[in-house]
Protein backbone atom coordinates (compact mmCIF):
# COMPACT_ATOMS: atom_id res chain seq x y z
CA UNK A 1 0.00 0.00 0.00
CA UNK A 2 2.78 2.43 0.87
CA UNK A 3 4.86 1.38 -1.77
CA UNK A 4 1.48 1.88 -4.56
CA UNK A 5 1.10 5.37 -2.59
CA UNK A 6 4.83 6.55 -3.17
CA UNK A 7 4.06 5.34 -6.59
CA UNK A 8 1.22 7.32 -7.13
CA UNK A 9 2.78 10.46 -5.81
CA UNK A 10 5.99 9.76 -7.95
CA UNK A 11 3.71 9.51 -11.05
CA UNK A 12 1.71 12.74 -10.55
CA UNK A 13 4.70 14.37 -9.73
CA UNK A 14 6.68 13.45 -13.04
CA UNK A 15 3.14 14.44 -15.05
CA UNK A 16 3.48 17.66 -13.40
CA UNK A 17 6.76 17.86 -14.01
CA UNK A 18 6.32 16.98 -17.46
CA UNK A 19 3.32 19.17 -17.94
CA UNK A 20 5.63 22.06 -17.45
CA UNK A 21 7.51 21.78 -21.00
CA UNK A 22 4.17 22.36 -22.31
CA UNK A 23 3.78 25.82 -22.26
CA UNK A 24 1.57 27.64 -24.28
CA UNK A 25 2.71 31.02 -25.76
CA UNK A 26 1.85 33.75 -23.41
CA UNK A 27 4.08 36.54 -25.63
CA UNK A 28 2.20 39.31 -26.42
CA UNK A 29 1.12 40.61 -29.89
CA UNK A 30 2.37 43.88 -31.24
CA UNK A 31 0.12 46.41 -31.09
CA UNK A 32 -0.46 49.85 -32.80
CA UNK A 33 -1.30 52.61 -29.78
CA UNK A 34 -2.98 54.47 -32.23
CA UNK A 35 -5.41 51.45 -32.51
CA UNK A 36 -6.05 50.81 -29.46
CA UNK A 37 -9.58 51.85 -27.48
CA UNK A 38 -7.91 54.50 -25.64
CA UNK A 39 -6.89 56.11 -28.96
CA UNK A 40 -10.00 55.99 -30.82
CA UNK A 41 -12.34 56.27 -28.48
CA UNK A 42 -10.69 58.74 -25.92
CA UNK A 43 -12.83 57.44 -22.73
CA UNK A 44 -13.41 59.22 -19.97
CA UNK A 45 -10.42 58.93 -17.08
CA UNK A 46 -12.03 56.68 -14.57
CA UNK A 47 -13.26 54.39 -17.56
CA UNK A 48 -10.38 54.21 -18.93
CA UNK A 49 -8.59 53.64 -15.34
CA UNK A 50 -11.07 51.06 -14.85
CA UNK A 51 -11.04 49.29 -18.16
CA UNK A 52 -6.85 49.21 -17.69
CA UNK A 53 -7.01 47.27 -14.01
CA UNK A 54 -10.27 45.17 -14.56
CA UNK A 55 -10.15 44.06 -18.09
CA UNK A 56 -6.97 44.50 -19.58
CA UNK A 57 -4.84 40.88 -18.76
CA UNK A 58 -7.93 39.67 -21.22
CA UNK A 59 -9.01 41.52 -23.39
CA UNK A 60 -5.92 43.94 -24.76
CA UNK A 61 -2.48 42.87 -26.41
CA UNK A 62 -0.96 44.22 -22.81
CA UNK A 63 -1.80 41.39 -20.68
CA UNK A 64 0.18 40.92 -17.39
CA UNK A 65 0.81 37.27 -17.24
CA UNK A 66 0.57 35.86 -13.57
CA UNK A 67 3.35 33.99 -12.26
CA UNK A 68 1.15 31.01 -12.16
CA UNK A 69 0.31 31.36 -15.72
CA UNK A 70 3.98 29.81 -16.03
CA UNK A 71 2.75 26.68 -14.48
CA UNK A 72 0.66 23.48 -16.14
CA UNK A 73 -1.87 22.74 -15.74
CA UNK A 74 -2.81 26.26 -15.15
CA UNK A 75 -0.82 28.13 -17.87
CA UNK A 76 -3.10 26.25 -20.23
CA UNK A 77 -6.14 27.67 -19.28
CA UNK A 78 -4.89 31.18 -18.30
CA UNK A 79 -4.07 31.12 -22.10
CA UNK A 80 -7.46 30.18 -23.70
CA UNK A 81 -9.20 32.55 -21.46
CA UNK A 82 -6.60 35.08 -22.56
CA UNK A 83 -7.09 33.94 -25.98
CA UNK A 84 -10.67 34.08 -26.13
CA UNK A 85 -11.01 37.05 -24.14
CA UNK A 86 -9.19 38.86 -26.76
CA UNK A 87 -11.32 37.34 -29.81
CA UNK A 88 -14.77 38.62 -27.73
CA UNK A 89 -13.58 41.87 -27.47
CA UNK A 90 -9.88 43.46 -27.86
CA UNK A 91 -8.94 47.16 -26.53
CA UNK A 92 -5.85 46.78 -28.66
CA UNK A 93 -7.46 46.51 -32.05
CA UNK A 94 -10.72 48.79 -31.51
CA UNK A 95 -9.53 49.89 -35.59
CA UNK A 96 -11.06 46.71 -36.69
CA UNK A 97 -13.80 47.86 -35.37
CA UNK A 98 -16.48 50.24 -37.43
CA UNK A 99 -18.88 52.86 -35.66
CA UNK A 100 -21.67 51.25 -35.42
CA UNK A 101 -19.47 47.73 -33.92
CA UNK A 102 -17.54 50.24 -31.50
CA UNK A 103 -20.93 51.53 -30.40
CA UNK A 104 -22.11 47.57 -29.98
CA UNK A 105 -18.98 46.85 -28.01
CA UNK A 106 -19.05 49.70 -25.38
CA UNK A 107 -22.82 48.84 -24.96
CA UNK A 108 -21.52 45.25 -24.34
CA UNK A 109 -19.08 46.33 -22.05
CA UNK A 110 -21.72 48.09 -19.62
CA UNK A 111 -24.00 44.98 -19.79
CA UNK A 112 -21.21 42.73 -18.74
CA UNK A 113 -20.17 44.93 -15.82
CA UNK A 114 -23.68 45.85 -14.85
CA UNK A 115 -25.32 42.24 -14.94
CA UNK A 116 -21.80 41.34 -13.06
CA UNK A 117 -20.92 39.03 -16.25
CA UNK A 118 -17.37 40.57 -15.73
CA UNK A 119 -14.94 40.01 -14.45
CA UNK A 120 -15.32 36.01 -14.12
CA UNK A 121 -16.04 35.38 -10.74
CA UNK A 122 -12.95 33.13 -10.43
CA UNK A 123 -10.61 35.86 -11.94
CA UNK A 124 -11.21 38.13 -8.78
CA UNK A 125 -10.00 36.49 -6.02
CA UNK A 126 -6.12 36.84 -7.49
CA UNK A 127 -7.40 39.69 -9.04
CA UNK A 128 -8.66 41.82 -6.40
CA UNK A 129 -8.13 45.24 -8.42
CA UNK A 130 -9.97 43.78 -11.03
CA UNK A 131 -13.25 44.08 -8.86
CA UNK A 132 -15.80 46.83 -9.64
CA UNK A 133 -17.62 49.27 -7.24
CA UNK A 134 -20.90 50.72 -8.52
CA UNK A 135 -18.89 54.23 -9.42
CA UNK A 136 -16.68 52.01 -11.82
CA UNK A 137 -19.43 50.20 -13.72
CA UNK A 138 -21.30 53.61 -13.67
CA UNK A 139 -17.89 54.98 -15.62
CA UNK A 140 -17.66 52.22 -18.26
CA UNK A 141 -21.73 53.07 -18.80
CA UNK A 142 -20.93 56.48 -19.28
CA UNK A 143 -18.45 55.48 -21.92
CA UNK B 1 -27.45 44.20 -30.35
CA UNK B 2 -29.30 43.57 -33.28
CA UNK B 3 -31.65 46.31 -35.35
CA UNK B 4 -33.82 46.72 -38.03
CA UNK B 5 -32.40 47.30 -41.76
CA UNK B 6 -32.61 51.68 -42.13
CA UNK B 7 -35.69 52.03 -44.47
CA UNK B 8 -33.04 54.17 -46.67
CA UNK B 9 -29.85 55.46 -46.85
CA UNK B 10 -28.99 58.85 -47.73
CA UNK B 11 -27.15 60.11 -50.78
CA UNK B 12 -23.64 60.75 -50.23
CA UNK B 13 -23.27 64.38 -52.00
CA UNK B 14 -26.05 66.82 -52.80
CA UNK B 15 -27.66 66.84 -56.74
CA UNK B 16 -30.52 65.27 -58.37
CA UNK B 17 -30.75 61.83 -56.65
CA UNK B 18 -33.38 60.50 -58.79
CA UNK B 19 -31.95 61.20 -61.96
CA UNK B 20 -28.80 59.43 -60.82
CA UNK B 21 -30.25 56.41 -59.45
CA UNK B 22 -31.85 55.82 -63.09
CA UNK B 23 -28.44 56.69 -64.81
CA UNK B 24 -27.06 54.82 -62.14
CA UNK B 25 -29.05 51.52 -62.64
CA UNK B 26 -28.32 51.88 -66.76
CA UNK B 27 -24.97 52.07 -65.99
CA UNK B 28 -24.82 48.60 -63.61
CA UNK B 29 -26.86 47.00 -66.14
CA UNK B 30 -24.40 47.73 -69.03
CA UNK B 31 -21.86 45.41 -70.58
CA UNK B 32 -19.82 48.06 -72.62
CA UNK B 33 -18.61 49.16 -69.48
CA UNK B 34 -16.08 46.25 -70.07
CA UNK B 35 -13.57 45.46 -72.76
CA UNK B 36 -15.01 43.11 -74.24
CA UNK B 37 -18.62 44.60 -73.91
CA UNK B 38 -19.52 41.24 -72.05
CA UNK B 39 -19.32 42.27 -68.60
CA UNK B 40 -21.42 44.44 -66.43
CA UNK B 41 -21.86 44.97 -62.78
CA UNK B 42 -24.78 42.72 -62.90
CA UNK B 43 -22.58 39.78 -63.81
CA UNK B 44 -20.86 38.93 -61.06
CA UNK B 45 -23.74 40.93 -58.89
CA UNK B 46 -26.71 39.70 -60.20
CA UNK B 47 -29.68 41.32 -59.08
CA UNK B 48 -31.88 38.62 -59.43
CA UNK B 49 -29.77 36.71 -57.82
CA UNK B 50 -29.61 38.01 -54.36
CA UNK B 51 -26.97 39.99 -55.90
CA UNK B 52 -24.62 37.26 -56.58
CA UNK B 53 -23.62 35.10 -59.12
CA UNK B 54 -23.29 32.03 -57.46
CA UNK B 55 -19.45 31.18 -58.50
CA UNK B 56 -17.00 30.51 -55.80
CA UNK B 57 -14.92 33.35 -58.00
CA UNK B 58 -16.36 35.49 -60.58
CA UNK B 59 -15.15 35.28 -64.18
CA UNK B 60 -14.38 38.27 -65.60
CA UNK B 61 -11.99 39.53 -68.77
CA UNK B 62 -10.49 36.58 -70.95
CA UNK B 63 -12.00 34.04 -68.42
CA UNK B 64 -9.83 35.04 -65.74
CA UNK B 65 -11.44 34.17 -62.58
CA UNK B 66 -11.25 37.23 -59.67
CA UNK B 67 -9.39 36.13 -56.55
CA UNK B 68 -11.97 36.30 -53.85
CA UNK B 69 -15.82 35.32 -54.10
CA UNK B 70 -17.91 38.21 -55.08
CA UNK B 71 -19.68 39.74 -52.37
CA UNK B 72 -23.71 40.44 -52.82
CA UNK B 73 -24.58 43.88 -53.56
CA UNK B 74 -27.88 44.36 -51.59
CA UNK B 75 -27.61 46.46 -48.24
CA UNK B 76 -23.70 46.89 -49.45
CA UNK B 77 -24.21 50.70 -49.14
CA UNK B 78 -24.77 50.05 -45.82
CA UNK B 79 -21.49 48.60 -45.09
CA UNK B 80 -19.11 50.23 -43.11
CA UNK B 81 -15.95 50.04 -45.80
CA UNK B 82 -16.25 48.07 -49.09
CA UNK B 83 -14.83 45.19 -50.61
CA UNK B 84 -13.17 41.80 -48.34
CA UNK B 85 -10.46 44.19 -47.43
CA UNK B 86 -12.21 47.55 -47.05
CA UNK B 87 -10.11 49.46 -49.42
CA UNK B 88 -12.73 51.53 -50.73
CA UNK B 89 -14.94 53.70 -48.33
CA UNK B 90 -18.03 53.70 -49.87
CA UNK B 91 -20.20 52.08 -52.57
CA UNK B 92 -19.15 54.89 -55.06
CA UNK B 93 -15.78 54.36 -54.87
CA UNK B 94 -16.01 50.37 -55.30
CA UNK B 95 -17.60 51.18 -58.15
CA UNK B 96 -15.07 52.41 -59.69
CA UNK B 97 -12.44 49.11 -58.74
CA UNK B 98 -13.86 46.32 -61.36
CA UNK B 99 -14.56 48.70 -64.27
CA UNK B 100 -10.46 49.20 -64.14
CA UNK B 101 -10.03 45.31 -62.88
CA UNK B 102 -7.60 43.37 -65.33
CA UNK B 103 -9.10 40.23 -64.67
CA UNK B 104 -12.96 41.91 -63.90
CA UNK B 105 -14.25 44.31 -66.44
CA UNK B 106 -10.37 45.51 -67.89
CA UNK B 107 -11.19 48.90 -69.39
CA UNK B 108 -7.22 50.06 -69.72
CA UNK B 109 -8.19 53.32 -68.38
CA UNK B 110 -10.85 56.15 -67.35
CA UNK B 111 -10.41 58.31 -70.47
CA UNK B 112 -11.68 54.58 -72.84
CA UNK B 113 -14.77 54.38 -70.28
CA UNK B 114 -15.42 58.16 -70.43
CA UNK B 115 -15.25 57.94 -74.52
CA UNK B 116 -17.84 54.68 -74.05
CA UNK B 117 -20.17 56.95 -72.73
CA UNK B 118 -19.67 59.59 -74.84
CA UNK B 119 -20.52 57.75 -77.79
CA UNK B 120 -23.80 57.98 -76.68
CA UNK B 121 -26.27 60.79 -76.59
CA UNK B 122 -28.34 59.37 -74.77
CA UNK B 123 -25.42 58.41 -71.87
CA UNK B 124 -24.35 62.74 -72.26
CA UNK B 125 -28.00 63.47 -72.01
CA UNK B 126 -28.58 61.44 -68.60
CA UNK B 127 -25.54 62.51 -67.14
CA UNK B 128 -26.20 66.08 -67.76
CA UNK B 129 -29.54 65.30 -65.91
CA UNK B 130 -28.04 63.36 -62.87
CA UNK B 131 -24.51 66.39 -62.76
CA UNK B 132 -26.07 69.83 -63.97
CA UNK B 133 -24.04 71.82 -62.52
CA UNK B 134 -21.08 70.12 -63.85
CA UNK B 135 -19.21 71.87 -66.75
CA UNK B 136 -18.16 68.37 -68.25
CA UNK B 137 -21.15 65.53 -66.75
CA UNK B 138 -19.95 62.81 -68.21
CA UNK B 139 -16.79 61.77 -66.30
CA UNK B 140 -15.49 58.39 -64.69
CA UNK B 141 -16.10 59.97 -61.34
CA UNK B 142 -19.45 60.56 -62.07
CA UNK B 143 -20.27 57.08 -63.80
CA UNK B 144 -19.42 55.85 -60.16
CA UNK B 145 -21.49 58.25 -58.17
CA UNK B 146 -24.53 57.46 -60.46
CA UNK B 147 -23.65 53.66 -60.14
CA UNK B 148 -23.15 54.10 -55.94
CA UNK B 149 -26.37 56.53 -55.62
CA UNK B 150 -28.46 53.59 -57.67
CA UNK B 151 -26.98 51.07 -54.69
CA UNK B 152 -28.10 52.75 -52.02
CA UNK B 153 -31.56 52.06 -52.97
CA UNK B 154 -30.91 47.74 -53.15
CA UNK B 155 -31.83 47.03 -49.69
CA UNK B 156 -33.73 43.97 -48.57
CA UNK B 157 -35.87 44.27 -45.56
CA UNK B 158 -37.48 40.88 -44.03
CA UNK B 159 -39.04 38.99 -41.65
CA UNK B 160 -36.26 39.51 -38.93
CA UNK B 161 -36.75 43.32 -39.44
CA UNK B 162 -39.98 42.98 -38.64
CA UNK B 163 -39.46 40.73 -35.50
CA UNK B 164 -36.88 43.37 -34.54
CA UNK B 165 -40.11 46.08 -34.64
CA UNK B 166 -41.97 43.57 -31.86
CA UNK B 167 -44.06 41.59 -34.35
CA UNK B 168 -43.11 38.49 -32.19
CA UNK B 169 -44.98 36.27 -34.82
CA UNK B 170 -43.05 37.39 -37.74
CA UNK B 171 -40.51 34.97 -37.08
CA UNK B 172 -41.67 30.97 -36.27
CA UNK B 173 -40.73 29.32 -32.62
CA UNK B 174 -38.15 27.54 -34.87
CA UNK B 175 -36.35 30.34 -36.11
CA UNK B 176 -36.63 31.94 -32.69
CA UNK B 177 -35.11 29.44 -31.23
CA UNK B 178 -32.57 29.02 -33.77
CA UNK B 179 -31.72 32.55 -32.86
CA UNK B 180 -30.97 31.92 -29.54
CA UNK B 181 -28.56 29.07 -30.34
CA UNK B 182 -26.84 31.47 -32.65
CA UNK B 183 -26.68 34.25 -30.02
CA UNK B 184 -25.50 31.43 -27.20
CA UNK B 185 -23.21 30.11 -29.74
CA UNK B 186 -21.21 33.27 -29.45
CA UNK B 187 -22.10 34.16 -33.39
CA UNK B 188 -23.73 37.79 -32.36
CA UNK B 189 -19.90 38.84 -30.95
CA UNK B 190 -18.99 39.56 -34.56
CA UNK B 191 -22.42 39.45 -36.32
CA UNK B 192 -24.70 41.95 -34.81
CA UNK B 193 -26.34 45.34 -35.48
CA UNK B 194 -28.51 46.27 -38.79
CA UNK B 195 -26.38 43.68 -40.81
CA UNK B 196 -25.67 41.49 -38.61
CA UNK B 197 -22.06 41.68 -39.95
CA UNK B 198 -20.39 44.43 -42.06
CA UNK B 199 -19.15 46.78 -39.34
CA UNK B 200 -15.45 45.22 -38.51
CA UNK B 201 -12.59 43.16 -39.53
CA UNK B 202 -11.93 40.14 -38.01
CA UNK B 203 -9.54 37.67 -38.37
CA UNK B 204 -10.36 33.90 -39.79
CA UNK B 205 -9.10 32.02 -37.73
CA UNK B 206 -8.96 33.93 -34.72
CA UNK B 207 -9.11 30.59 -32.00
CA UNK B 208 -7.75 28.08 -34.71
CA UNK B 209 -5.48 28.84 -37.69
CA UNK B 210 -7.70 28.88 -40.90
CA UNK B 211 -5.81 26.11 -43.36
CA UNK B 212 -5.90 28.32 -46.23
CA UNK B 213 -3.44 31.16 -46.17
CA UNK B 214 -3.00 32.18 -49.70
CA UNK B 215 -4.75 35.25 -48.78
CA UNK B 216 -3.26 37.36 -45.97
CA UNK B 217 -6.72 39.68 -46.61
CA UNK B 218 -6.36 43.37 -45.14
CA UNK B 219 -2.43 42.59 -44.74
CA UNK B 220 -2.28 43.73 -48.70
CA UNK B 221 -3.48 47.09 -48.00
CA UNK B 222 -2.18 48.32 -44.69
CA UNK B 223 1.35 45.93 -44.97
CA UNK B 224 0.99 46.02 -40.77
CA UNK B 225 1.44 42.56 -39.29
CA UNK B 226 -1.30 42.10 -37.71
CA UNK B 227 -3.72 42.61 -40.21
CA UNK B 228 -2.77 39.15 -41.91
CA UNK B 229 -5.71 37.26 -42.54
CA UNK B 230 -8.02 40.05 -41.60
CA UNK B 231 -11.15 40.52 -43.36
CA UNK B 232 -14.38 42.20 -43.47
CA UNK B 233 -16.94 40.50 -41.40
CA UNK B 234 -19.85 39.96 -43.83
CA UNK B 235 -23.58 40.68 -43.54
CA UNK B 236 -25.78 37.34 -42.79
CA UNK B 237 -28.89 38.94 -44.11
CA UNK B 238 -29.98 36.95 -47.31
CA UNK B 239 -27.14 34.48 -46.38
CA UNK B 240 -29.09 31.30 -47.50
CA UNK B 241 -29.49 32.98 -51.28
CA UNK B 242 -25.65 34.18 -51.47
CA UNK B 243 -23.74 30.59 -51.48
CA UNK B 244 -20.99 29.79 -52.06
CA UNK B 245 -19.62 31.09 -48.50
CA UNK B 246 -16.09 33.04 -47.27
CA UNK B 247 -13.53 34.62 -48.84
CA UNK B 248 -12.19 32.33 -51.41
CA UNK B 249 -15.85 30.61 -51.98
CA UNK B 250 -14.61 27.29 -50.90
CA UNK B 251 -17.53 26.47 -48.59
CA UNK B 252 -20.62 25.59 -50.25
CA UNK B 253 -23.15 25.20 -48.02
CA UNK B 254 -24.61 27.08 -44.81
CA UNK B 255 -24.24 24.01 -42.33
CA UNK B 256 -20.55 23.89 -43.45
CA UNK B 257 -20.16 27.70 -42.99
CA UNK B 258 -21.60 27.51 -39.73
CA UNK B 259 -19.76 24.50 -38.41
CA UNK B 260 -16.57 25.92 -39.30
CA UNK B 261 -17.14 29.54 -38.29
CA UNK B 262 -17.76 28.02 -34.73
CA UNK B 263 -14.69 26.20 -35.00
CA UNK B 264 -12.30 28.34 -36.32
CA UNK B 265 -13.86 31.67 -34.71
CA UNK B 266 -14.99 30.71 -31.71
CA UNK B 267 -13.12 27.33 -30.88
CA UNK B 268 -16.50 25.31 -30.61
CA UNK B 269 -17.84 22.20 -31.97
CA UNK B 270 -21.88 22.94 -32.66
CA UNK B 271 -23.67 19.81 -32.73
CA UNK B 272 -25.52 18.84 -36.11
CA UNK B 273 -28.78 19.85 -33.86
CA UNK B 274 -27.33 23.10 -33.33
CA UNK B 275 -26.13 24.05 -36.69
CA UNK B 276 -29.89 23.20 -38.53
CA UNK B 277 -31.38 25.26 -36.08
CA UNK B 278 -28.40 28.44 -36.83
CA UNK B 279 -29.21 27.55 -40.15
CA UNK B 280 -33.02 27.85 -40.04
CA UNK B 281 -32.44 31.04 -38.08
CA UNK B 282 -30.76 32.09 -41.58
CA UNK B 283 -33.39 31.55 -43.43
CA UNK B 284 -34.80 33.65 -42.16
CA UNK B 285 -33.16 36.88 -42.49
CA UNK B 286 -33.29 36.25 -46.11
CA UNK B 287 -35.37 39.54 -47.42
CA UNK B 288 -37.35 41.07 -50.41
CA UNK B 289 -36.19 42.19 -53.67
CA UNK B 290 -36.88 45.14 -54.37
CA UNK B 291 -38.41 43.85 -58.14
CA UNK B 292 -39.49 47.35 -59.49
CA UNK B 293 -36.23 48.73 -58.53
CA UNK B 294 -34.09 46.34 -60.11
CA UNK B 295 -36.10 45.76 -63.45
CA UNK B 296 -33.32 46.53 -66.31
CA UNK B 297 -34.07 49.73 -68.08
CA UNK B 298 -33.57 50.07 -71.89
CA UNK B 299 -30.11 50.96 -72.06
CA UNK B 300 -28.90 53.93 -74.61
CA UNK B 301 -28.04 52.29 -78.07
CA UNK B 302 -24.31 52.47 -79.85
CA UNK B 303 -23.77 54.76 -82.06
CA UNK B 304 -21.11 54.64 -84.92
CA UNK B 305 -18.40 56.05 -82.57
CA UNK B 306 -18.81 53.59 -79.72
CA UNK B 307 -15.87 51.89 -79.29
CA UNK B 308 -15.60 48.20 -80.64
CA UNK B 309 -15.04 45.81 -78.07
CA UNK B 310 -11.71 44.49 -77.69
CA UNK B 311 -10.16 40.74 -76.47
CA UNK B 312 -6.96 41.60 -76.46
Amino acid sequence: MRLNLQTALGGAAAVFIAAQFFQPAVANPPSDPGASFAAVVKPPAHAAAVLDRACRDCHSNDTAWPWYSRVAPVSWMVARDVRQGRARLNFSEWNLYGPEMSRLRIKAVCGAAAKGDMPPKYYTPMHPQARLKEPDVAALCGM
Amino acid sequence: MFSPLPDTVPAKSAGPTEARVQLGRMLYYDTRLSRSQTVSCNSCHDLEKYGVDGAATSLGFKQQHGSRNSPTVYNAAVHFVQFWDGRAPDVEAQAKGPVMNPVEMAMPDEAAVVAVLDSMPEYVAAFQKAFPDDKKPVTFDNMATAIGTFERGLLTPSRWDKYLKGDTTALSAQEQAGFHEFAAAGCGTCHAGALLGGNLYQRIGMMKPYPDASDPGRFNITRIESDRMVFKVPSLRNVAKTAPYFHNGKVGTLDQAVTQMADYQLDKELTPAQVSSIVTFLNALTGDLPAQYIQKPELPKSTAKTPKPSEG
